[in-house]
C-alpha cells in the first residue's frame, strides 16, 4: 500500500486503544444515506512503473515546443531557465514545507521570500511587493480592489490592449458588484486611445489600467498617460512583463501606483499555463491596502536577523470579511524560483536575457518586411513581440505549422476586427537560424 | 477631570463640557497584545454612538474601535501614529485616540458608570 | 551563521552571458532600438558566480521544517507525504514546455489527464463536472460563490446572505464578502457541531447559501448533515461544501448525497500534491447538474476521442484566471490516484482518521479535546489546563519544535480557546505518532518541572522567538541599498 506506513499490526494496536475492532467503525456516526457502496468506476491501483509508462505515453501524445520553433507569446514566454533553478527550489525543504506561520522553524523560506520582494520593489522601483498571487490576470483583479478600497469610487477604466484574458478575469471579479468598468481603445498605432481617454476621465474614476509592453508588444507612454491623470485622485495601475524591466524605466518613476503582472518569464516554465505567479508591488503609502502575504525584517530577543510574517491583520484568517482580499495559498515556490532566477543570471544575465529577446524580435521584424504581402497594423517599438498581417493568415499558419513552425496567436479570436493579423514573439532562445527558417518558408508558402 | 463613563463595547469616554475624550479601556488594550498600528478618524468626521470610527491593530488581531458617543471628531491623538503603544502603556491618558464635540448629552445614559463596567467585565470573563 | 542577503553579498562573477549564446552575430544596445526616455538608467541586481547563488539558496533550505524531514501535524493543511513519483513525471518537457495557446492537436495528452481527473473526482464526489481553473482553496470558494450568485441572479431571487459556522476557516467569510455578500453567523453546539435551531431560524429566501467544511474545522463530522441540506434547500438556498478536510471522507461518503450543490477540494491537500512554502496549489470545483451551466470556462471535453477545450458554457461566469488552472498540480493530484486506486482512496480515510483519533486517545487525560465526539481526520486540543499552570498554547508549540516536530496549528478554530489543531495524516507512521504523544506529554510535565525551558522555546533553532512586534509596527519589508 503506497505512502501508508501503518502495517496490519500497528493497525491492530491503535484500534485495541480506542476500544474498535475495525477502521469501519470510526465511521459508523456517517449516515449510511451518505455513503459509498461502489467505487468500481475508479481504477485499481497501479505500481510506480506502470503509472510512469501510462503517464509516458501520455506525454507523447504532446508535443512541446522544444520539439517546436515556436514563436508563441501572448502572456506566458519560453525564456531559459538555467540548470541550477530546479536543484535549487526543489530542495524538499522548499517545496515540501507549508506558509512560514513559524518563523524560527523556516527562516529559509521568509528569507527567500524577503529577497524576492526586494527583487520585484529593484526591478518596478516601488516601495512594497507582496509575497505573490496566483498570476497575472488575479493580480490586476487584486490591484483593483485595492484601488477601489483606496480611493472608494467606483468606475474602473481599462486600455482595451490589455491581455483579453486578464480583462475578462476583471469582468468575472466585478460583474456582479456595483462598480463599473469602461474600456478605452487602442489607436491606429496600437497604443491606448489618449484622445479618447481624456473624454472619460471624470469624477467617479478610481483607476485606469494600462498595460506596457501591452498585449500588441508596444511600449506604451506611461508618463504622459500618468500626467493626463495627474491631480485626479485617479490610481495608475500598470500590468508588465517584469522581463521587460530589465531594460525599460521602473514603473514608479513613470507616476504608476500599482504595479502589477505574471511573474512567469523569471525562472519559471510554461505549464500549459499553470502554475506560474502573479507579482504586484506599490507605493507605501498604500501598504495596509495591500493583499497577500508580507514578509518583513526584525530580530528574535538576542538582537539575531529574524524574518516573519507580517502585517497579518490585513489577511483573512485575522480580519475575515473584512480582509483586504480572502487569498491564503499564494504561489509561493514559483516565486522563489524568480528569485533564483534573478540571482543565477544576475545583472548582466538578465539584462542579456531582455536584450537578446529584442534584438531577435528587431530581427525578425527586419526580416519579414522584405516580404511584400506581409504589412504591420501598428508601430513596431515593441520589446519582444509584435502584430504583422497577411491575407489567408488562418490557411499560412497551417501550412506553417507543416513544416513545424508555430508562427504565433492569431489575433482575430480576442480583437475581430485584427483580421488576418498574427501575434509573433521571439525570446533569447530563438537561434538566427530559427528565425531564417520561419521567413524563409513563409517566403516558400506564399510564392510556392 | 470630568466624569469618565464606559460602553459595553470597551471604550471609554471623559467628559468635559461639551468635549468627550475617548479612548479603549485597559481590559481591551491587555486582550489585543502589544498594539503595532492604530487607524483614527478624521477632525470633522461626523460619528454616531456606536457605529464604528476607528480601528486598532495589534500582530494577531484587529479591532473595532465604537463612537461612545455621537457628534463630531473635534481632535485626533496624532502621537499615536508614531507610537501606538502609548495605548498599551497608558489606554486612559498619554494613549487618548479621539475627541467628540458631543451632540447629544441624553446619550450618556446608555454609557456605564466605572463600577458597573467592572461587573460588567468579571461577568463577561465566565 | 552566515545570514547576509543576497544582496549583501560582494560581487563574484561579472558578465554572466553564458547560460546562452547570443543568438545574432551583432547585439545592439537597448538604446539604439528605444528610445532614451523609455529606457531605466540602472539595474541593481547582484552579481554572483553559480557556487555562490547554490551556496545561498542550499543553506537557507536547511534553516527550515518540511515534510520530508519532520513531522508536520499542521491541522488543516493536510501536510501528508509529497509522492516523489509525482515530482518526476511533472518535470518532464512534455509538460513543462506546453504553451496554452498551442493547438489542441498537440496538447493532447494533457488535456487527457485534465478529463480523466475531472472523471475520477466525479466519481469520487458525486459531482457531475469539475472546473480545474482556480488556483486554491480560497479561490475555488471564490469560483462557487460567483457561481451561486449567478445561479440566483438568472432566477431574479435577490439574495444577499450567506450563512457561515463560528468555526469556519477566515477564508469564508473573506470569499463570500468579496462576492458582496453579507456574513450571517450561526453558532455552533456546545459539542461543537452546528446548532440546527439556529440554522432554521437564520435562513429564510434572503440567504443565498450556506458554506460547509464537513467534517468541520474541530474535526468532527457534522452528523445532522441531510437536516442541514433540507432547510436550506427548503428555502431556496444552496449548500457549499468547503472541501479542505475530504481526507476524511475520500472513498466513504460522497459530498453529492450529502446533499452538497457545489464543492473544491484541495489538490495540494487530500491530493498529496506539495505545499511548496505556500503555494501553489489548486482547487477543484465540482458543481451538479443544477449549477454545471455557470462553471468557469473553459473545461476539458471529449468528441469522439479528441480532447478539446469547451467554451461555450450557457451561463459561464467568465474565467476566473488566465488560461486553464495550474495543470502541474492538476498533473500531480491525476498521478497520485492512478497510483493509489480505488482501494487506496478509501485507505486514506482509514488511517488518517485512525491516526487521529489514536492520537487524542493516548493524549485526552492530558491535554482536553475540544470534543467529547469522536473525531476524524484531525484533533483539537484546547490548552486551557497548561495556560493556568503558565503555558500557553503557543509555549508547547514554540517547545515542540526543540523536539524536531513542526507545531500543529495555533489557536483555530476561534471557538476553542488556546488551541492547537493536530492532523497527523495518513502517512505517518505509529512510531512517529507515540514519538509525538510521547512529547507533548513530555512537554506538559515540564510545565511544572522547567517552565522556563517551555517560555524561552525554541532554543535548538537558527533564531529564538521572534519580535513580531517590532515587525508589524516597524515595517521593514525590503532590501534597501545603502544610502538610500
Amino acid at each position: 500500500m503506497p505512502y501508508i506506513l501503518n502495517t496490519p499490526e500497528d493497525i491492530e494496536k491503535m484500534l485495541k486503544e480506542i476500544g474498535l475492532s475495525s477502521p469501519e467503525e470510526l465511521f459508523n456516526h456517517i449516515p449510511k444515506e451518505t455513503k459509498i457502496d461502489d467505487l468500481s468506476l475508479i481504477p485499481e491501483r497501479k505500481s510506480e512503473l506502470e503509472v510512469s509508462n501510462t503517464l509516458n505515453a501520455l506525454a507523447k501524445r504532446n508535443k512541446s515546443i522544444n520539439k517546436l520553433n515556436s514563436f508563441l507569446g501572448a502572456g506566458l514566454y519560453d525564456h531559459y531557465v538555467p540548470c541550477a533553478l530546479k536543484h535549487l527550489v526543489y530542495r524538499s525543504e522548499f517545496y515540501t514545507s507549508y506558509t512560514p506561520y513559524q518563523p524560527e522553524c523556516s527562516q529559509g523560506i521568509l528569507q527567500a521570500i524577503y529577497e524576492y520582494q526586494s527583487f520585484i520593489c529593484l526591478l518596478t522601483g516601488m516601495d512594497v511587493s507582496n509575497a505573490s498571487m496566483y498570476d497575472g490576470a488575479t493580480s490586476l483583479a487584486e490591484a483593483t480592489s485595492m484601488s477601489l478600497r483606496i480611493n472608494k469610487k467606483n468606475t474602473i477604466i481599462v486600455a482595451k490592449s490589455v491581455h483579453p484574458e486578464y480583462r475578462e478575469v476583471l469582468d468575472t471579479y466585478f460583474k456582479h458588484s456595483d462598480y463599473s468598468i469602461i474600456e478605452v481603445p487602442y489607436n491606429n498605432d496600437g497604443l491606448i486611445d489618449t484622445n479618447a481617454l481624456e473624454t472619460l476621465l471624470e469624477n467617479n474614476i478610481s483607476c485606469l489600467i494600462i498595460q506596457s509592453p501591452n498585449f500588441f508588444g508596444l511600449i506604451e507612454d506611461i508618463h504622459r498617460v500618468s500626467t493626463m491623470i495627474k491631480d485626479k485622485n485617479i490610481l495608475l495601475i500598470e500590468v508588465t512583463n517584469p522581463m521587460s524591466l530589465a531594460l525599460l524605466k521602473e514603473p514608479k518613476q513613470l507616476g504608476v501606483d500599482i504595479v502589477c503582472g505574471d511573474g512567469q518569464p523569471l525562472g519559471n516554465n510554461l505549464c500549459f499555463g499553470g502554475p506560474t505567479f502573479g507579482f504586484l508591488a506599490t507605493k507605501k503609502e498604500y501598504l495596509r491596502q495591500m493583499p497577500g502575504r508580507i514578509v518583513g525584517k526584525t530580530e528574535d530577543s538576542e538582537g539575531n536577523v529574524a524574518f516573519c510574517l507580517t502585517l497579518q491583520t490585513r489577511e483573512q484568517h485575522i480580519r475575515r470579511e473584512k480582509a483586504t482580499s480572502n487569498i491564503c495559498s499564494n504561489e509561493s515556490l514559483n516565486a522563489i524560483a524568480a528569485a533564483v532566477y534573478l540571482a543565477l543570471l544576475g545583472k548582466e544575465g538578465f539584462k542579456n536575457a531582455a536584450l537578446y529577446s529584442l534584438n531577435n524580435t528587431h530581427y525578425l521584424i527586419k526580416r519579414l518586411k522584405e516580404i511584400k504581402e506581409v504589412n504591420f497594423p501598428f508601430k513596431t517599438l515593441v520589446f519582444n513581440e509584435f502584430a504583422w498581417r497577411i491575407n489567408g493568415a488562418r490557411e499560412i499558419l497551417k501550412k506553417l505549422e507543416e513544416k513545424n513552425i508555430l508562427a504565433g496567436v492569431i489575433l482575430d479570436k480576442f480583437y475581430p476586427e485584427l483580421k488576418d493579423c498574427i501575434l509573433s514573439c521571439c525570446t533569447e532562445k530563438k537561434t538566427k537560424k530559427e528565425m531564417d527558417d520561419f521567413v524563409d518558408t513563409l517566403k516558400e508558402i506564399i510564392h510556392g | 477631570m470630568g466624569e469618565i463613563k464606559f460602553t459595553k463595547t470597551h471604550e471609554w469616554a471623559r467628559i468635559n463640557n461639551d468635549i468627550a475624550t475617548a479612548g479603549i479601556t485597559d481590559h481591551a488594550q491587555s486582550e489585543l497584545g502589544d498594539i503595532v498600528f492604530v487607524e483614527l478618524p478624521s477632525v470633522g468626521d461626523e460619528v454616531t454612538q456606536n457605529s464604528q470610527c476607528a480601528t486598532v491593530e495589534s500582530t494577531k488581531a484587529a479591532s473595532e474601535v465604537y463612537a461612545p458617543l455621537s457628534g463630531k471628531i473635534d481632535e485626533i491623538n496624532e502621537e499615536l501614529v508614531n507610537n501606538p503603544q502609548l495605548i498599551n502603556e497608558s489606554p486612559f491618558d498619554k494613549g487618548w485616540m479621539f475627541k467628540i464635540k458631543i451632540k447629544d448629552r441624553t446619550e450618556l445614559d446608555n454609557l456605564m458608570d466605572e463600577a458597573t463596567y467592572k461587573e460588567f467585565i468579571e461577568k463577561e470573563s465566565h | 551563521m552566515d545570514r547576509k542577503l543576497i544582496f549583501d553579498k560582494p560581487p563574484t562573477s561579472y558578465n554572466n552571458t553564458d547560460f546562452f549564446p547570443p543568438s545574432l552575430p551583432k547585439i545592439n544596445n537597448a538604446e539604439e532600438i528605444i528610445p532614451d526616455k523609455f529606457l531605466r538608467k540602472e539595474l541593481p541586481l547582484p552579481s554572483l558566480g553559480e557556487l555562490d547563488v547554490v551556496r545561498h539558496y542550499t543553506n537557507l533550505s536547511r534553516l527550515n521544517f518540511s515534510v520530508d524531514a519532520n513531522f508536520y501535524p499542521l491541522g488543516s493543511c493536510t501536510m501528508k507525504y509529497n509522492p516523489k513519483l509525482n515530482e518526476d513525471i511533472a518535470q518532464k518537457n512534455e509538460f513543462l514546455l506546453l504553451h496554452p495557446y498551442q493547438d489542441e492537436k498537440y496538447t493532447q495528452g494533457a488535456l487527457e489527464v485534465m478529463y480523466e481527473l475531472n472523471r475520477i473526482l466525479c466519481e469520487i464526489t458525486g459531482m457531475n463536472q469539475f472546473s480545474f481553473q482556480p488556483s486554491a482553496g480560497a479561490h475555488g470558494e471564490l469560483t462557487g460563490m460567483l457561481m451561486i450568485k449567478s445561479f440566483h441572479s438568472l432566477n431574479k431571487e435577490k439574495r444577499y446572505k450567506v450563512i457561515i459556522p463560528d468555526s469556519a476557516h477566515g477564508t469564508n467569510p473573506a470569499s463570500s464578502a468579496m462576492c458582496g455578500y453579507e456574513t450571517v453567523v450561526v453558532k455552533s453546539t456546545p459539542s461543537g457541531l452546528v446548532d440546527i435551531d439556529e440554522l432554521r431560524k437564520k435562513t429564510d429566501s434572503t440567504v443565498a447559501a450556506m458554506m460547509l467544511t464537513n467534517p468541520n474545522t474541530l474535526g468532527l463530522f457534522e452528523e445532522q448533515i441531510l437536516d442541514i441540506s433540507e432547510i436550506l434547500h427548503k428555502k431556496g438556498a444552496l449548500l457549499y461544501y468547503d472541501g479542505a478536510n475530504f481526507n476524511a471522507l475520500m472513498g466513504i461518503a460522497k459530498p453529492s448525497l450529502m446533499g452538497f450543490d457545489v464543492i473544491h477540494l484541495n489538490l495540494h491537500k487530500t491530493f498529496s500534491t506539495p505545499h511548496g512554502s505556500g503555494g501553489p496549489g489548486a482547487a477543484a470545483v465540482g458543481v451538479t447538474k443544477k449549477l454545471c451551466d455557470f462553471l468557469p470556462v473553459p473545461v476539458v471535453d471529449k468528441k469522439g476521442n479528441k480532447f478539446y477545450l469547451k467554451y461555450d458554457i450557457k451561463h459561464t461566469i467568465g474565467r476566473v484566471k488566465s488560461f486553464y488552472g495550474n495543470f502541474l498540480v492538476i498533473l500531480k493530484a491525476y498521478i497520485y490516484l492512478l497510483r493509489i486506486g480505488r482501494k487506496g482512496i478509501r485507505r486514506v480515510a482509514y488511517n488518517s482518521v485512525l491516526n487521529a483519533n489514536y492520537i487524542k486517545e493516548k493524549l485526552k487525560n492530558h491535554y482536553i479535546p475540544a470534543s467529547d465526539k469522536k473525531c476524524m481526520h484531525e484533533v483539537v486540543f484546547s490548552c486551557v489546563k497548561q495556560k493556568n499552570r503558565g503555558a500557553s498554547a503557543l509555549d508547547i508549540a514554540k517547545r515542540l519544535i526543540d523536539f524536531g516536530i513542526h507545531p500543529p496549528t495555533m489557536y483555530f478554530p476561534l471557538i476553542v480557546k488556546e488551541a492547537l489543531m493536530v492532523e497527523p495524516t495518513e502517512t505517518e507512521s505509529k512510531s512517529t505518532l507515540d514519538n509525538f504523544i510521547k512529547v507533548m506529554i513530555e512537554i506538559d510535565k515540564e510545565i511544572d518541572t522547567n517552565i522556563e525551558r517551555i517560555k524561552r522555546a525554541p532554543s535548538t533553532t537558527p533564531v529564538g522567538r521572534v519580535n513580531e512586534t517590532k515587525a508589524a509596527r516597524f515595517p521593514c519589508l525590503r532590501w534597501e541599498k545603502p544610502g538610500e
